[in-house]
């Protein structure tokens, strides 16, 4: 894993002995963190465990819909839909068509990726808010869809069968598993974020008007977008049943899509590990704070509101700048832009 | 022809609080440019305010009162919020003001459950008399419910159209930037829009206290709605919020009689129909 931004700032030639040291020092806290988090399950709780399932579902999510939400500056609200219909590939294909879990699993980003299409070619003609609600009426559709058609996917009470193989069902096995799977995921979605194409969505986020004058349907693009998130999501949800055992509507809502949209921010949505951060401190959060705090909520609503008025690039924004001052070229150009950008106006 | 009227009368009242709720968050987003996602929250909070203060004054007057107070206070409530919030946020892009609104539905959720519990309550309606009309027994309160939508359309368009207010308000929708050249100041004509807006919410919340359970998950529930009246209506626009809540709860209604068990999905299939054929909804204009 190399490091994501300096593929695209371009840093001066006397900074290229710093930059080599910095990506060396993350090569290295990247290998630390794998370990320590594959060792984890020896050590921990089960509680602690079965959290760390949630993330490595979760963050793919996240990250997924960043692709999106940050990247392409494309507010969606929708991306439940996929997670959802990742989960329920592998539920309702194991109950209806008698499919293998990994043949369920192979299955659902694909099925993401297609339905993302013509979601996609309809969602993608609205602009900024009129697509923050059109995605998160696709995803109350699909909520309802889901609910209302009990015979087919059980409706609220949600798929919860056996389906995930038996070996899976040790919480150690499950989570390595999982973690496998994150990292395999999160290693393409990074070199997505870092290829051109990732340059292309930032820069249509920055300014719209001028990518659509070089020369590129800005309308294709997003809708490339679209469909690579939904793949990816759906991914995640198909990863969520060896946490879950099973499926549930709720997959679907808004407030699941929701979470994709409040884990990025948090963490810092203009960074490729931003969502991952985030989703470690929501889902910590999350499972540690309910016992403790009755108002979860409020409490979450009060970071929400903390990171959109101090630190719109969320904690790894934070902590970048704070250690990084002075010769710092990474993502330079891209925290500038958006400091910009929210500086134009009246 | 008796359960034409009794349904053409429950489609009007489901339309008349759509309709209020949709008008503040309509309005809201032609002076400030951004979708108020706790609309609904301050909805959720006047129902509750107002059944407390309705169970405890007692009587129709109790109510007429309680509805009244509600209305107000939420309306100071969403003062409050744009004053030390989304003021600061003006400048920023539509992501970081639709999050900060997020973030209050989080708060007004758990805020909500702290001052009033997580049951249910119910309030008893004013008028509670039925009358009969063509044959069929419709309750008076709902009447009440579609007078008060039509007062509040009525009011919002002589201050549109017939006060220099009113002006002003669609002016800074069109152009703030000559608006502010002349004089005129925009961040409190923002506030007022904004505690105008506020204050439909309450209004509507308190309104439907009598017609409907009130508790926790009526904020989201309600919200949704409104988004997808106003989305199909077209944003700003409080004439496409008219016909928007018009038509989604006619949609609605007829579902739940023809197709139960899609009823639930159609007002959103509507939604993505009409955004599909024009993305800016029927009266909105396209962004720039």
């Amino acid at each position: 894993m190399t490091a994501l931004d300096e593929t695209h700032s371009t840093p001066a030639p006397t900074l290229g002995r710093a930059v080599r040291r910095s990506t060396l020092i993350r090569a290295v806290s990247v290998l630390v963190v794998l370990a320590a988090l594959a060792a984890a399950p020896y050590v921990v709780s089960v509680t602690v465990i079965l959290t760390l399932e949630e993330i490595a579902a979760f963050a793919v999510f996240a990250v997924a819909a960043n692709l999106l939400i940050g990247q392409a500056g494309l507010i969606s609200f929708g991306q439940g839909v996929f997670f959802g219909l990742g989960a329920y590939t592998v539920t309702l294909g194991w109950e209806h068509a008698h499919w293998s879990f990994w043949l369920g699993f192979a299955l659902a980003p694909v099925l993401g990726a297609v339905a993302a299409v013509p979601i996609g070619l309809v969602a993608l003609r609205a602009r900024t808010l009129y697509f923050a609600l059109i995605t998160l009426a696709f995803s109350e559709l699909f909520y309802q869809l889901v609910e209302q058609n009990t015979d087919f996917t059980g409706g609220a009470n949600g798929v919860f069968a056996p389906v995930v193989p038996a070996w899976m069902e040790n919480p150690v096995n499950g989570y390595l598993t999982l973690l496998g799977i994150a990292v395999a995921a999160l290693a393409v979605l990074r070199w997505i974020y870092a290829s051109n194409f990732g340059l292309l969505l930032r820069a249509s986020r920055e300014n719209r008007a001028r990518i659509q004058a070089l020369g590129t349907s800005v309308y294709r693009l997003h809708l490339l977008a679209f469909v690579v998130s939904g793949a990816f999501c759906a991914l995640a949800g198909a990863m969520l049943v060896i946490y879950n055992q099973g499926s549930n509507a709720e997959l679907f809502d808004w407030t699941t899509s929701g979470q994709a949209v409040i884990a990025s921010v948090i963490g810092g949505m203009y960074t490729f590990i931003g969502p991952v951060a985030g989703t470690f401190v929501y889902q910590f959060g999350h499972d540690n704070l309910v016992r403790y705090v009755p108002d979860w909520q409020l409490v979450l609503g009060a970071v929400l509101l903390l990171v959109v008025l101090v630190r719109p690039d969320g904690l790894v924004g934070a902590l970048r700048l704070s250690g990084r001052r002075g010769g710092a070229t990474r993502g330079v150009e891209l925290d500038s832009a958006t400091e910009g950008s929210g500086a134009t106006g009246e | 022809m008796d359960t034409f009227v009794t349904e053409t009368v429950s489609i009007l009242t489901n339309a008349a609080i759509l309709f209020i709720v949709s008008a503040g968050l309509t309005l809201v987003f032609g002076a400030l440019r951004l979708i108020n996602m706790a609309h609904g929250s301050l909805f959720m909070i006047g129902a509750l305010l107002a059944a407390s203060l309705a169970s405890a004054l007692g009587g129709a007057w109790g109510f007429c009162v309680a509805v009244l107070v509600a209305a107000v206070a939420v309306a100071a409530l969403g003062t409050g919020v744009e004053v030390v919030v989304l003021r600061r946020l003006h400048q920023r892009e539509p992501l970081a003001q639709l999050l900060a609104t997020f973030a209050f539905v989080l708060v007004f959720a758990d805020l909500a459950q702290r001052v009033w519990g997580s049951s249910d309550r119910s309030v008893t309606a004013p008028v509670a008399g039925r009358l009969h009309l063509a044959g069929a027994t419709v309750p008076e309160y709902n009447l009440v419910v579609i007078g008060i939508a039509g007062l509040v359309a009525l009011g919002l368009w002589l201050l549109l159209a017939r006060t220099a207010t009113g002006w002003r308000v669609r002016a800074a929708v069109e152009d703030p930037e000559s608006l502010a050249a002349g004089g005129t100041n925009l961040p409190l004509l923002r506030t007022s829009v904004f505690a105008l807006g506020a204050g439909l919410a309450g209004l509507a919340g308190a309104a439907i206290a009598p017609l409907e359970s009130i508790g926790p998950g009526l904020d989201t529930q309600i919200i949704v709605a409104a988004f997808i009246v106003t989305v199909a209506g077209g944003l700003g626009s409080v004439l496409g919020a008219a016909l928007g809540a018009l038509v989604i709860a006619t949609v609605e209604s007829l579902g739940t009689l023809w197709v139960p068990a899609y009823a639930s999905s159609a007002p959103y299939l509507v939604m993505i129909l009409v955004l599909a054929v024009r993305p800016w909804g029927l009266f909105g204009v396209p962004e720039r």
